[in-house]
């Protein structure tokens, strides 16, 4: 256990390292964020809209309770853009971009092409972790302003066409409550997620040593581990921001 | 990918209801599915029965409702949730413990091995490990559900000061056995659903795929069990409760 963390922080310090000291290998990072952005956007848009209508299906029926129809939009909007969108983009990146990372550097290690990288003096951490970990962070965000406009779309669906709730009422709620602030909290969210994404795949999957099992169990790793990080980091923000009253 | 997906779960099915699964092979993944995912699922539950406090205590404030945290857990946390979550992050990994297995004996020639001595892998591998997983999720939902209101309880009243009483009655209110159920049924739905996804993508893999299709088929595994997963809840939820 205690090994496991001090590699990890050496790890760590090695990819702070190769973050600010040159040789920075950049189209290798924005080909990995056009392969993460492509490979991500249809399982995270399939898995986070649901989750809008889901709170209009829900939610329809507890403010009706108090004849308090129009606070759905309102609470839909806060929802979305700050909690549930942020929360399973991130999950899902961790899911598909985290697991594919791991894999990916694993089957390098298992076939020697780490080790061939290191001969021909070309630094692993550089070339393969940092753009993925670069990746992950630029392209987890992006992903999240598509997710928010998903997300509520498929909660209209289910609140006006299919819940009753009146058009007009329902827009004009909607950004009553939301503030650019609960915007940039999702942003920033997303961002820090998505590094603890990609340091945890990139750590996982240079563990492996050899064996088609590893690669799968680092993958499965992977995943496992870093949805326990989201949630947990995401417990430790909502409180920080809600002590500090944002 | 998803070619043969249909054919696969036709021989899967037809296979699952015509005998009983080997009990060797069940039971350990049966335990594995079940008892291996506790320990995550108690974490990531009670984290995630505490946000739902926090987070929602936020906007339930702006609009003064603050004292509704109790309601809000009963419906939003055990109807949609904490079944969804346990589903989601139990499906992942048992999904990816199959498919990442199947793949490695598939690469290593054990399944053509079992061919040759003439057992069938499907009716000896597969059938036991989707049987496990459709057993061992509802269970797993239901665990969650427990798991989360206790600790949706402590951070409403311990963090947020919210009136324990309040609490319990709203609760007790919002959420009957039919919710307690309905959950424990999309388990079922969810579980045979990520079992039949796992065991296809990991049999799908060749052998000339090599490590790299061990680690393919652990990721579509994840992926596609969890897009599954939340895409069913949807459409069940809103038979239920639609």
């Amino acid at each position: 256990m205690m090994g496991g963390v001090q590699r990890f922080l050496s790890f760590l310090g090695a990819v702070l390292i190769a973050l600010v000291t040159r040789p920075r290998y950049g189209v290798e990072t924005l080909r990995l964020m056009q392969v993460i952005a492509m490979r991500c956007i249809i399982p995270v848009s399939l898995a986070v809209a649901p989750v809008g209508a889901v709170i209009s299906l829900q939610g329809v029926q507890i403010f009706q309770l108090f004849g308090a129809e129009r606070l759905l939009s309102s609470f839909l909007g806060m929802a979305i853009f700050r909690e549930y969108s942020p929360a399973l983009a991130s999950v899902m990146v961790a899911a598909q971009a985290g697991s594919s990372i791991a894999a990916r550097i694993g089957t390098m290690r298992v076939r020697g092409q780490i080790d061939a990288l290191a001969v021909m003096s070309v630094d692993p951490i550089r070339y393969v972790v940092v753009p993925g970990v670069l990746a992950c962070v630029v392209i987890t965000p992006l992903l999240s302003v598509l997710t928010n406009i998903l997300g509520l779309f498929s909660g209209w669906v289910f609140a006006v066409p299919l819940g009753g709730i009146d058009h007009g009422a329902f827009m004009e709620h909607l950004t009553e409550q939301v503030t650019a602030m609960d915007l940039w909290v999702g942003l920033i969210k997303c961002a820090i997620f998505g590094t603890g994404v990609g340091l945890i795949a990139g750590f996982l999957g240079l563990a492996v040593e050899r064996g088609a099992a590893q690669v799968g169990k680092a993958a499965n790793d992977t995943v496992v581990s870093t949805i326990v990080l989201i949630l947990f980091t995401d417990y430790v923000f909502s409180v920080a921001l809600m002590e500090a009253g944002l | 990918m998803i070619r043969g997906f249909p054919a696969f779960v036709v021989r899967a099915v037809r296979a699952q209801f015509s005998s009983i699964p080997p009990r060797e092979v069940f039971v350990p993944q049966f335990v594995d599915a079940g008892y291996g995912s506790l320990m995550l699922l108690t974490i990531l539950t009670f984290f995630a029965g505490l946000n739902l406090a926090v987070q929602s205590f936020g906007p339930f404030s702006r609009i003064g409702a603050q004292d509704m945290l109790g309601m809000f857990a009963g419906i939003g946390g055990v109807r949609e949730l904490f079944p969804v979550m346990a589903a989601v992050v139990g499906g992942a990994r048992i999904g990816a413990n199959v498919a990442a297995s199947l793949a490695n004996m598939k690469i290593s020639e054990q399944i053509e091995a079992l061919e040759v001595m003439g057992i069938d892998p499907i009716r000896y591998l597969i059938v036991p490990r989707i049987w496990a997983v459709t057993l061992a999720l509802p269970l797993l939902c239901g665990y969650c559900n427990v798991i989360g209101l206790a600790s949706a309880y402590g951070g409403a009243v311990y963090q947020l000061g919210n009136d324990p009483g309040t609490f319990v009655h709203q609760v007790m209110e919002q959420v009957s056995a039919f919710d307690l159920a309905a959950g424990m049924i999309k388990g079922a739905f969810m579980g045979w659903g990520v079992g039949l996804i796992s065991c296809f993508h990991g049999y799908s893999i060749q052998k000339r795929d090599g490590a790299e299709g061990v680690g393919i088929a652990t990721n579509l595994a994840i992926v596609n069990g969890a897009v599954f997963c939340i895409v069913t809840n949807l459409l069940m939820s809103w038979i239920m409760y639609g």
